[in-house]
């Protein structure tokens, strides 16, 4: 009877070993003898929206694999790069755009893309009116002389070829599955692109698999992923384990304490690069005493701000320099800036006749952001030292921003922090949706209302156009007034912490295409 | 017992009306805009004002909710805020994930639950007993992200057997994709014949389902122990010790039969709760089932997510009930006369 019950032991643990040497081995993060597996985990949904149209979310990640735009951007040479269009002009007046297009260049489905493609795409985009269809809003007329030019005529100079070049919104895609199919085909889960990569599988809830597309005008000589994995993997800790294993080949996001820890894995590299994006907290200027400037100058020296670059960021950011986030251009690291200065906001603030204890304060913050929770809870510890009250409260994002747009000022809150980040690389996203004057709350939540800015912003986008240097001269005067009126606190400019294997070769972080791998550009 | 049977099921279809009367007032009452999640963090205020009259929001609640139950009828859960998708055709998505969970932790708890149980109670007090009620304490109290963890440090990490997380390894969707049929994995790859995907699929549920399985496991032990002793100690039970019946006899053909009512009961109880309850589970593993979906729903204030998931849910728990009610008035005639 022993030796049965002792069998039966011994059997169950060669199972568990036999069980675990059957299936596939293997790293999928690197090349296998004929297919090289690119797998990129995200801490969240992956594919949100699949209509090129109207992607303005996790997708841009995959987006980018399976479409293409008619340029790319090139933050470090601050150059446009050809991707559809090989060349482009503009008139001297900045209103006529003419865009020449690479020649045989073919849709997944094998038809040939040509102008008329590039308008279909952009007029449905435009008249869609989604997610970041804004960025056409200057596009007069879309017009088609030929086969592969097309040129945008403009009611207002306006740098088209940033929005050419965005992530969202400037898709070019096949609409005659549409006409067939109906104008719901793409957001059920179909592509129809020109990218290196084609749709293989994906169903809700599931890894999306891109194949190589075979008749890819870059062609596919030399040393390429042939597949590529998305998928979501809420678990930072084990998206590093998989990282360490050799399981992933690229991540979004990872905790700055993770990051020390994978630091020592030979088999890992660290990248850090300025991402353009920044935390701000907005003060609400409708409402005593945040309506005097004396109190929003004082409570703008009374932030910490290099502790919280340092203790809550882990270094990887730097104070801002107004709203422009540095590596973005139009950002200017000679302006001025406040300093922590605790002395100094205590007077300021005698000067606007606030006693100590006498001033109550509520700052609201998007409730799960961790950085977010710990700068405002050092921020309530530095204004104690001074005799400010803040009350830090989490929110969900909907109702903290439905919170900011209510009716009536007083029923606000008092500061407001949350991240901002552009659609595309253009400064005028940061200024125009953060400080323009608006005639219904939407994002300028500092209620900041003052037409000479609205006017320095509105012709320095138009210049933009035009003439690149004069509009920085203007983004620059702009800035300079926020510092002065201090509409907002310019907290940290945030910087992306890439963990990536060694092996992964060629990779280069695009700040203007946020957690993208532009996987036909790196080699395995 | 067609009588039995008619008022059970008018009775289930009461309970699920006065769950989508209270998870549709919950969902709209609780803050949050609706139409501005639909439309994206950045939408302009025109965008929001549309989304509104496209959503059907700026009708009131009453006719919303006759629109809903009309949908509901013809099977359309509406469509996700948070992308736009049929909430029925995702819950479809996520569901089988988590049926193929659940359903293999819980036959993992009744194979070793069910006979410990009544071994345990065949000694009481003996060390057999010991031993066994201390495994149930053990597994009903045990934090279940904490076994995941511990499971994995174990088999992944530190022994290599078990892959860390996931359905299925990349390889094999990459290379030798399993195509859908049931969404069982296990059972797809099996009914394609294609062995590399199945014992990649077979390796990666090993894990999440024995931690799954800890929970029901403890408790059947439990009710089932406490169940046998109760039947043991009664008159017809020791007559047939009299009559010369062996021990394992009397335990598992005829004691058992009397003791099962209430454990199916928790069985069927543990079975739907798991499906959305195993959240952490789910996380920790990257199983991409309905705690997730559901989790991630609540998180962005997706609605039609969150009332879909009640609804079918609660569509489980009084189909699941039924059947154990059915069951158990199989075994104890009684019941049908209560």
């Amino acid at each position: 009877m022993r030796w049965r019950r002792l069998a039966a032991v011994l059997l169950a643990g060669a199972g568990l070993v036999g069980l675990s040497a059957c299936g596939s081995s293997g790293s999928t993060g690197s090349a296998t003898t004929k297919t090289a597996v690119g797998v990129y985990a995200s801490y969240t949904q992956v594919m949100v929206f699949w209509d090129p149209s109207d992607s303005y979310s996790n997708e841009i990640i995959a987006m980018p694999q399976m479409y293409e735009t008619l340029l790319r951007y090139d933050p470090k040479t601050d150059k446009f790069l050809p991707d559809l269009a090989t060349s482009y002009s503009k008139s001297q007046d900045g209103l006529t755009w003419t865009f020449h297009l690479r020649h045989n260049v073919h849709f997944h489905d094998g038809s040939l893309m040509t102008s008329q493609n590039v308008k279909d795409s952009i007029e449905r985009t435009m008249q869609r009116g989604n997610g970041a269809a804004y960025i056409w809003d200057a596009v007069k007329s879309i017009a088609t002389p030929s086969k592969y030019t097309v040129v945008f005529n403009l009611s207002t100079p306006s740098p088209i070829d940033f929005a050419a070049a965005s992530p969202y919104a400037a898709w070019i895609f096949n609409t005659a599955p549409l006409k067939q199919h109906g104008q719901n085909w793409y957001a059920k889960g179909h592509e129809d692109g020109t990218g290196p990569y084609e749709l293989q599988s994906w169903s809700s809830g599931q890894p999306l698999v891109l194949k190589a597309f075979k008749g890819y005008w870059g062609g596919w000589k030399g040393d390429h992923y042939t597949k590529l994995i998305f998928e979501t993997v809420g678990s930072s800790s084990t998206r590093a384990q998989m990282l360490q294993s050799g399981q992933l080949t690229f991540t979004d996001f990872l905790p700055y304490q993770q990051i020390e820890a994978l630091k020592k894995d030979a088999n890992l590299r660290v990248t850090v690069t300025p991402a353009w994006q920044n935390l701000m907290a907005f003060f609400n200027t409708k409402v005593a005493p945040l309506n005097n400037v004396l109190v929003r100058k004082a409570l703008s020296e009374a932030f910490p701000y290099q502790e919280v670059i340092t203790s809550v960021m882990h270094g990887y950011a730097s104070q801002s320099r107004g709203p422009i986030p540095a590596g973005l251009w139009g950002h200017d690291p000679s302006l001025p800036q406040y300093h922590y200065n605790l002395a100094g906001a205590k007077s300021l603030l005698q000067q606007a006749g606030i006693k100590p204890g006498s001033l109550n304060l509520t700052l609201t913050y998007t409730a799960g952001d961790d950085n977010e929770s710990a700068a405002a809870a050092l921020y309530k510890a530095s204004l104690a030292q001074i005799g400010v009250n803040l009350t830090a409260r989490p929110m969900p994002w909907v109702s903290q921003w439905n919170l900011a747009k209510a009716t009536n000022p007083s029923q606000r809150q008092d500061i407001f922090m949350m991240y901002w980040w552009p659609d595309y690389a253009n400064p005028y996203s940061f200024l125009y949706n953060l400080f323009h004057t608006e005639s219904t709350v939407n994002f300028n939540l500092a209620y900041y209302y003052n037409s000479s800015f609205d006017k320095l912003i509105d012709q320095a986008n138009t210049d933009s156009g035009i003439n690149r240097g004069q509009a920085v001269k203007l983004y620059d005067q702009a800035q300079t007034m926020l510092y002065q009126d201090a509409p907002a606190i310019f907290i940290f400019d945030e910087q992306h912490v890439r963990v990536i294997p060694k092996s992964l070769k060629g990779y280069y972080d695009n700040p203007a295409y946020t957690n993208v791998v532009f996987w036909y550009d790196v080699t395995p | 017992m067609l009588h039995f049977f008619v008022r059970r099921v008018l009775l289930g279809v009461l309970v699920l009306i006065g769950l989508s009367v209270l998870t549709f007032i919950i969902t709209r009452v609780a803050p949050g805009d609706p139409a501005a999640l639909w439309v994206g963090p950045r939408a302009s205020v025109a965008q929001i004002e549309r989304a509104t009259v496209t959503l059907g929001l700026n009708r009131p609640l009453p006719v919303q909710y006759a629109i809903y139950m009309d949908d509901l009828a013809h099977g359309n859960l509406g469509l996700s805020i948070e992308t736009h998708r049929p909430v029925s055709s995702e819950i479809a998505s996520y569901l089988p994930a988590s049926l193929e969970l659940v359903v293999s932790g819980i036959v993992i708890a009744i194979l070793l639950g069910l006979p410990l149980g009544v071994l345990a109670a065949m000694r009481p007090g003996g060390v057999f007993d010991a031993v066994a009620r201390l495994l149930a304490v053990l597994s009903v109290s045990v934090p279940t992200f904490w076994l995941a963890f511990l499971l994995q440090i174990v088999f992944f990490k530190d022994l290599g057997l078990l892959p860390l997380a996931g359905r299925v390894s990349n390889l094999v969707i990459a290379l030798d994709p399993i195509t859908r049929i049931t969404g069982f994995m296990t059972v797809d790859s099996l009914l394609q014949g294609n062995w590399v995907a199945f014992f990649s699929a077979l390796r990666h549920l090993v894990l999440p389902a024995v931690t799954i399985a800890a929970y029901p496991f403890g408790l059947i032990v439990r009710m089932v122990r406490a169940s046998l002793l109760d039947v043991i100690a009664l008159d017809h039970v020791r007559l047939l010790r009299a009559l010369g019946q062996k021990r394992y006899t009397i335990a598992f053909r005829y004691a058992l039969k009397n003791a099962l009512p209430p454990t199916l009961t928790v069985i069927a109880l543990t079975f739907a709760y798991s499906l959305t309850g195993t959240f952490l589970v789910e996380s920790v593993f990257n199983w991409p089932g309905l705690g997730n979906y559901t989790a991630q729903a609540v998180i962005t204030n997706n609605y039609p997510a969150v009332m879909g998931v009640t609804i079918v849910i609660g569509v489980i728990y009084v189909v699941l009930n039924l059947v154990v009610d059915l069951v158990i008035a199989g075994i104890d005639p009684r019941v049908r006369y209560v």
